[in-house]
């Protein structure tokens, strides 16, 4: 079997450019590792359409500046692509043929990238596992006993195993840095608003980004250069335009880090912390400056998270009814085909956040929960806006612990959420944080986070490039 | 003691935009079914609400002819229910920050004014419209986004005649401020009336009678309802909140349902849609093209000289009054009998607006001052009237077309009236020997020779100016 799939992007290029390879090879490639390793890792696989589209590609001249040019990608379940199916890992959606592509999908296109197909996830990216999957859940390709991590499992399981060596998740509350820290890869959830949501599934708007799952760093800036643009389809796009690889290279020495003692106190494994004190270490003694520092209503997330996902969540679900499209019970009454659709359409796991979230807005709820989570929200933003004011970058570990087994979490729906204690300050604040690997426990790869203030993605690629350099890791499943 | 009637209304009103308010899909009525709807007006996963910025500007103008306080910042809410006419089952609202609040509206009865005070107005989407039949339900989601605004009074209406006064007030305001239609029977204005009585300071139970038909059905739909609880009371009964419905033919309001308590549509911050602020430039900016409303235009068109009758058609017939608008310099009261008379009665006749026609400003003008100063007649004016509306020629041109000649040139009538006083010499004599109605034949035949082309008004004073020289 070929491994070009196992180049970098840039040498990949050079191969197509000079006519060595075709993009039929990279797909035949990524179909063959696909079949082969059997993690399911995608829900629905576009063996035609990706096909054909490399064939298309041979009629046109390799482009000397598209490094994407007939590179395959896969796509998060809950990201719109026209004709192909877009599940979210749900009974309720299992049919529905998307009739749009999203805008990052139109993006993604226009640079002719091959799609290969719609990975797995967390039913409507609800999860830390993906196993809450209506599907069959993928694996963890590190080690087939344990979760790949969510909710974009699917997404960071085609990445590690090779099989493309882009792919694009969703991260609401550490859906993309949490199974790129348990899968060895770089996942970078961008600053809200830097990636347009327009065909992306909701699930809690104010916290939902889309963002790129890559092997390295570099890779992972040229993709974010790649699907950050302005949109006018989403209210809440920003004005973008700048080269996220430009500051990779540039010295570090000066940066100054802080590290929130929440972040390294004990909700956090003993072994995670000890991988992660060995990467300050080695940046203080390059000479960065490291302090530990107290952030105020650092410990909320989770409750601020539940509320406010779990609210957004209720609303944005509701349209899934059986009334245009999806799954449709057909009742004699109206009631009952709301009923029955929505009982057996949806998973466990996405009828309680529902009940929750209903809950949290009904009444005198929505004044006791739902409008105190918001102001407190605000001041966590404006908590860690002050540590901006003074450190270039936090960095903490990804997850308190590296994957665990499979059904571990099934009858204890809150250690779910405890997963992601460490990742969803970034949602909350709307800030860009990536995770990258800082080393292996017991043979599984585990990942650290660097989070940065608004708009400050090229800083975090600076320091990341450096820390991967540095570390040399270079995990790569199976060697 | 009598019973006081309680009256709050509420009025939904759609604006008049080229797009939805949160889709660029048309904002239409009558096409095709489902012919002007996209993914965000079908609720489709993935889509995003945009924000048409037109539908906001006439909110503003609405809220300033309302003289509402505008909220300089401004944010949108979801309000969620189920229902299949809901495609998202969420309805993007505003409840914590309307548009407008704290306005009114002045009505005047019989020269008595009153206040109507408004608590609110907002901006909304319109749900599809649902076609039921025995067997099934239709959706149509042309309707599904369309932008309305909801105003709300305050329950300071105390009569049936004060609740149409203020429909009508409220209808012609909105109209003239070109904010809607206001076509009670397309939908694009839809009344609801809440009704109480009591005999004390505490309002009584309040019944919502929706969606009345008609401005004057909601007068009979208030005298009907206030009657029904006074009987209902007097019998011993006590009212239940509900929501009811007026039946027209009947003459009755009917029981639609009973409000369950606490209806929890578990309100919170739309996050798709930012917040939006207001400058005052901007408000400034769009009041300042605000058309003029129609009291202003009712007593510029009476200091013309119009009749209080044409007045009151023309503000009736805004498509007219909006071209009598746009007129510069022209004489109104000549102009006003023109379109009321025979360019009514053609565009009545062919069933088109007067937009739809040939009768450019410029050609009315033309017309207008050719009356006016006697170039033409009223005849000549109804010969030509629908040439000049149906073709692309200028007033001259279709004169000259139809053969009208410069009938002013007093030489041209001179040579007819010389004809006819030598081809009539016992009557001329007549006349001469004092024969009053001998003038009037003599100017039949005038009329009759120049086939009616000469202004009569010329005519004459020329023919009694020559028989006068035979004296």
């Amino acid at each position: 079997m070929n491994n070009y799939l196992d180049l970098s992007i840039a040498e990949i290029h050079e191969l197509l450019l000079n006519g060595k390879i075709k993009p039929i090879d990279l797909v035949e490639e990524s179909f063959k590792k696909l079949d082969d390793n059997k993690l399911n890792a995608f829900i629905t696989i576009d063996y035609e359409g990706a096909r054909k589209k490399a064939l298309e590609l041979e009629n046109i001249k390799v482009p000397k500046d598209n490094l994407f040019f007939g590179i395959p990608i896969a796509i998060k379940d809950n990201i719109m692509v026209s004709d192909l199916r877009c599940t979210c890992a749900s009974h309720i959606l299992e049919n529905f043929i998307s009739i749009y592509d999203a805008s990052v999908i139109s993006l993604i296109k226009n640079m002719n990238m091959i799609i290969i197909g719609k990975t797995n996830m967390d039913e409507f990216a609800m999860g830390s596992t993906s196993e809450t999957s209506y599907f069959k859940a993928p694996i963890n390709p590190w080690n087939k006993d344990k979760v790949p991590g969510g909710s974009s499992g699917g997404s960071a399981v085609a990445v590690a195993s090779g099989i493309t060596p882009f792919s694009l998740g969703s991260d609401t509350g550490g859906s993309i840095r949490q199974p790129a820290s348990f899968n060895g890869i770089v996942g970078m959830k961008p600053t809200y608003g830097r990636v347009s949501r327009f065909g992306l599934v909701a699930f809690a708007s104010s916290l939902d980004q889309i963002g790129p799952m890559t092997r390295n760093v570099y890779e992972n800036a040229l993709l974010l250069n790649l699907i950050s643009q302005k949109d006018d389809k989403d209210l809440t796009s920003i004005e973008t335009n700048e080269d996220f690889t430009r500051l990779i290279g540039k010295d570090v020495k000066n940066m100054k880090i802080a590290v929130p003692k929440y972040f390294v106190s004990d909700i956090v494994e003993k072994e995670v912390l000890e991988v992660f004190n060995n990467v300050l270490d080695k940046l203080k003694s390059y000479g960065l400056k490291i302090d530990y520092v107290d952030v105020n209503h650092i410990d909320k997330a989770p409750i601020l998270y539940q509320i406010i996902a779990m609210g957004e969540a209720s609303s944005n679900l509701a349209r899934f009814d059986g009334i245009r499209y999806g799954l449709s019970k057909q009742e004699a009454t109206l009631e009952d085909l709301y009923k029955k659709t929505r009982s057996e359409g949806f998973g466990v796991e996405v009828k309680r956040r529902i009940m929750v979230g209903s809950y949290i807005l009904s009444g005198e709820n929505a004044k006791i929960y739902y409008n105190k989570a918001l102001q407190i929200r605000d001041d966590l933003k404006k908590s860690f806006e002050k540590i901006y004011k003074e450190y270039d970058l936090i960095l903490a570990p990804t997850s308190s612990r590296p994957a665990y087994d499979v059904g571990l979490n099934k009858d204890d729906p809150l250690r779910s959420f405890m997963d992601d204690i460490l990742v969803m300050h970034a949602n909350m604040g709307g800030f860009p944080s990536m995770s990258l690997p800082m080393g292996k426990i017991s043979g599984l790869p585990i990942g650290m986070q660097i989070m940065g203030n608004m708009l400050d993605e090229a800083k975090i690629y600076q320091l990341g490039a450096f820390i991967e350099k540095e570390l040399n890791l270079y995990l790569k499943v199976g060697e | 003691m009598n019973y006081q009637k309680t009256i709050g209304i509420e009025v939904h009103v759609e604006l008049k935009t080229k797009e939805k308010l949160f889709s660029p899909a048309i904002n239409s009525y009558g096409s095709l079914a489902n012919s002007n709807c996209n993914i965000i007006d079908l609720g489709y996963p993935g889509t995003l609400p945009t924000l048409n910025q037109e539908a906001i500007d006439l909110a503003i103008r609405a809220a300033s002819v309302l003289n509402c306080k505008i909220s300089k910042k401004m944010h949108f809410d979801r309000k969620n229910y189920f229902y299949p006419d809901n495609p998202k089952n969420f309805q993007i609202t505003q409840e914590g920050t309307p548009i407008g609040r704290d306005g009114y509206i002045e009505i005047e009865d019989n020269g008595t004014k009153k206040k109507i005070e408004i608590l609110e107005m907002h901006i909304e989407e319109d749900t599809c419209k649902s076609i039921h039949s025995k067997e099934r339900t239709l959706l149509d989601f042309n309707r599904a986004g369309v932008p309305l605004i909801e105003i709300v009074t305050k329950p300071c209406i105390h009569t049936s005649r004060e609740a149409t006064l203020y429909l009508e007030r409220l209808r012609e305001l909105l109209l003239y401020a070109n904010v809607s239609d206001c076509k009670i029977e397309e939908g694009s204005m839809r009344c609801d009336a809440n009704i109480s009585i009591s005999k004390t300071d505490t309002l009584g139970t309040k019944i919502e009678v929706k969606n009345i038909g008609s401005i004057t059905n909601v007068g009979l739909a208030i005298d009907y309802e206030a009657k029904r609880q006074e009987e209902l009371l007097e019998a011993g009964k006590t009212l239940k909140e509900e929501t009811r419905r007026y039946d027209a033919k009947l003459g009755k309001t009917i029981l639609m349902r009973v409000k369950e308590t606490g209806n929890d549509y578990r309100y919170f911050p739309e996050p798709d849609i930012p917040y939006i602020t207001l400058t005052e430039e901007k408000i400034q900016e769009v009041v300042k093209n605000i058309p003029t409303l129609a009291n202003i235009r009712r007593e510029k068109y009476l200091k013309s000289g119009i009749s209080l009758i044409n007045v009151n058609k023309l503000i009736a017939n805004k498509d007219l009054s909006d071209y009598l608008e746009e007129l510069d310099g022209v004489n109104l009261k000549t102009a006003s009998n023109l379109l009321l008379g025979d360019i009514q009665a053609y565009l009545n006749k062919v069933n088109k607006t007067i937009k739809e026609t040939e009768l450019t400003k410029e050609k009315m003008a033309e017309l207008v001052e050719k009356l006016d100063s006697n170039i033409i007649s009223n005849k000549n004016f109804k010969d030509i009237i629908e040439d000049v509306m149906t073709l692309n020629l200028s007033v001259s041109e279709i004169l000259d077309k139809k053969g009208i000649k410069n009938v002013r040139d007093d030489s041209l009538v001179l040579d007819i009236i010389n004809k006819v006083i030598i081809d009539n010499q016992s009557v001329v004599l007549d006349y001469l020997n004092g024969n009053e109605r001998a003038l009037k034949f003599l100017m039949g035949q005038v009329m009759k020779e120049s086939k009616g082309s000469v202004n009569p008004k010329i005519a004459n004073d020329l023919l009694i100016k020559t028989l006068e020289t035979k004296k």
